[in-house]
């Protein structure tokens, strides 16, 4: 099992090396930027609010990288399978639950390189940096958030890509359904409010993107 | 013969400006007088239309009476004695003895139908509030609608806000922990650090004079408040040179227009909610009676008020605020643990969904 795993995950970084380098080079790169001119300690009590500002500003990139990692490293781990219409997966001998959860596995690990890159740059942004009194900075807090993004995002997108086009379609259909309803409601000036409900669902609370919301601050209070 | 006639001469002379000036002074205080007349009248009937539509306004109302609270109320489906139960504590933990007077200051609330587009009779007197809020609303109403006891002009105009109770202390102090944090004046900064004179400068408890050299202590400041807060106010007329000045870092240039504001316009560093948090420190330090000692002399200096209300020096009251609001750190921005394991839960169903996925049923 462990020679198979080691073939899909080697597959696998074949067809997705060029997006998990990138991944890990903006992964690094974030941090350190986020805190470009925190390293100088002539700072005044003027750049404060400044440098939270733009903390806050470069923070909104972490959840899209998120995103975009799980997205294309779902898509780079069906792609082959999807060309070849399962042809090549079909012949081995092997139950398809465990031939996706090899593939789910290779994923995670493959993952695992933006999100250490995401945690030492973050580290060694604030290592470099000088910080205002009363500011603290949070790099295992970050990346443990990121990590968690990165598998959830990366977890939903290789669902959908292990589906039929069927299943696609019937997802297209529901997400149009609600559009229709919502729309309807408003001309018909009916107190519904789909969308309101479904942000509820999907971000809120315990929801499935609730960890891409808030604020994604390396360096807070 | 002719030096005395001289003399009679010049005396008149000199008496007729004095008698003229003398009239004048006559006049001006008959037309003050007559004035004071007049505003006394004016404030006689304010007080009776007041009287009148207060009674207007309490007609056919009930009144509810819970410790030191009196509401007189409209018949409504709101939870007012229940929220008077919730929010008489509260009240009387902040004005202490001085709570007993609140029933001079009763409040007069007429619930309304918010749904309801009737026109209704205009009040002069109390507060319209919606029939539908919850006990919370309700109490909340209560405790930010309270009129604080003997609240003098020099305290009003010190704190920049009406005191009143607040439902979450805790919040109040990590604001205040934030503003201390992020304040753009390195005088704010110093006392974050553990200044206590500075924390006095800030707190406008000690010294007033130089208050600007006080607060805003590098040139760097000085020019960002000129450039930031005041430029219109400065591009205009005389002082625009001087802000041109500015603008290219002359801090005499900054300074000079700084102390041509007009007094008390001069923006404070640390916004109004640290000194709130410093008055309610002093009030929690010095017992039942520290408010009434708080308001007992109005002309004294805000430091010696405070420090009498808190039963001890002021630099000992501020010491308390500041470490009260370093304890108060804002939670750090870590997931909570329950957000971890739906994330790690939303992974594995989804994984589970691919592994079910129908691609395979031929």
């Amino acid at each position: 099992m462990i020679a198979m795993f080691r073939a899909v995950l080697y597959t696998q970084w074949k067809w997705s090396r060029l997006i998990v380098v990138l991944g890990t080079v903006a992964a690094f790169a974030i941090p350190l930027l986020s805190l470009q001119g925190a390293a100088r300690a002539d700072r005044g009590a003027l750049q404060t609010q400044d440098l939270l500002r733009a903390v806050q500003s470069w923070g909104t990139l972490y959840p899209l990288l998120a995103t975009a990692l799980g997205l294309l490293m779902a898509m780079a781990a069906w792609a082959a399978d999807h060309r070849g219409r399962h042809i090549h997966a079909l012949t081995l001998p092997l139950a398809r639950w465990r031939y996706v959860l090899l593939r789910f596995g290779a994923g995670f690990v493959l993952l695992a390189a933006p999100i250490a890159a995401v945690l030492i740059g973050s580290s060694l942004a604030v290592l470099t940096a000088t910080l205002p009194p009363g500011l603290q900075a949070y790099p295992i807090a970050l990346a443990v958030r990121f990590a968690f993004a990165v598998f959830v995002a990366y977890a939903v997108f290789f669902a959908v890509s292990a589906g039929t086009a069927r299943t696609a379609g019937i997802i297209l259909v529901v997400i149009a359904a609600a559009v229709l309803v919502q729309v309807v409601a408003s001309i018909a000036n009916l107190d519904v409010n789909l969308f309101a409900a479904a942000q509820t669902v999907l971000l809120l609370g315990p929801g499935p993107l609730a960890v891409f919301t808030g604020r994604w601050m390396l360096v807070d209070v | 013969m002719s030096r005395l006639l001289g003399l009679v001469v010049a005396a008149s002379l000199l008496a007729s400006p004095l008698h003229s000036q003398d009239s004048l002074m006559a006049r001006l205080r008959r037309q003050s007088d007559s004035l004071l007349g007049s505003w006394r009248e004016a404030e006689k009937l304010a007080d009776v239309a007041d009287s009148l539509e207060q009674v207007r306004a309490t007609a056919g109302s009930d009144t509810i009476a819970v410790g030191g609270l009196r509401i007189v109320v409209n018949p409504s489906p709101l939870p007012w004695r229940q929220a008077a139960e919730l929010a008489w504590p509260v009240i009387d933990s902040l004005y202490g003895s001085a709570a007993e007077d609140l029933p001079q200051h009763p409040y007069i609330f007429r619930a309304v139908d918010p749904d309801s587009g009737v026109r209704r009779a205009v009040l002069h007197v109390g507060v319209e509030v919606p029939w539908d809020l919850d006990l919370r609303a309700t109490t909340t109403v209560l405790l930010t609608t309270v009129t604080a006891p003997h609240f003098d002009p020099a305290l009003a105009n010190w704190l920049g806000a009406a005191l009143r109770p607040t439902l979450r202390p805790q919040d109040e102090r990590a604001v205040v922990f934030v503003l201390l944090v992020t304040a753009p004046a390195e005088a704010v900064r110093r006392c974050f650090l553990g200044d206590i004179a500075r924390c006095k400068d800030v707190l406008q408890v000690g010294d007033s004079t130089g208050l600007l050299a006080r607060w805003y202590v590098t040139p760097a400041e000085r020019e960002a408040l000129v450039t930031e807060a005041f430029t219109d106010y400065f591009a205009r007329g005389a002082t625009a040179p001087s802000l041109q000045r500015c603008r290219q870092h002359h801090d005499d240039a900054c300074t000079t227009l700084l102390q041509s504001l007009p007094p008390g316009t001069l923006p404070r560093p640390l916004p109004q909610a640290a000194g709130i948090l410093l008055v309610r420190e002093a009030l929690r330090a010095g017992g039942r009676d520290a408010y009434r000692r708080l308001v007992a002399r109005p002309s004294a200096p805000i430091g010696e008020r405070l420090a009498s209300a808190a039963g001890m020096d002021i630099d000992s009251l501020v010491v308390r605020w500041r470490n009260d609001v370093r304890a108060a750190r804002p939670k750090p921005l870590a997931l909570p643990w329950w957000a971890s394991f739906a994330a790690i839960g939303w992974t594995a169903f989804f994984g589970f969904c691919a592994l079910r996925s129908s691609r395979w049923r031929l």
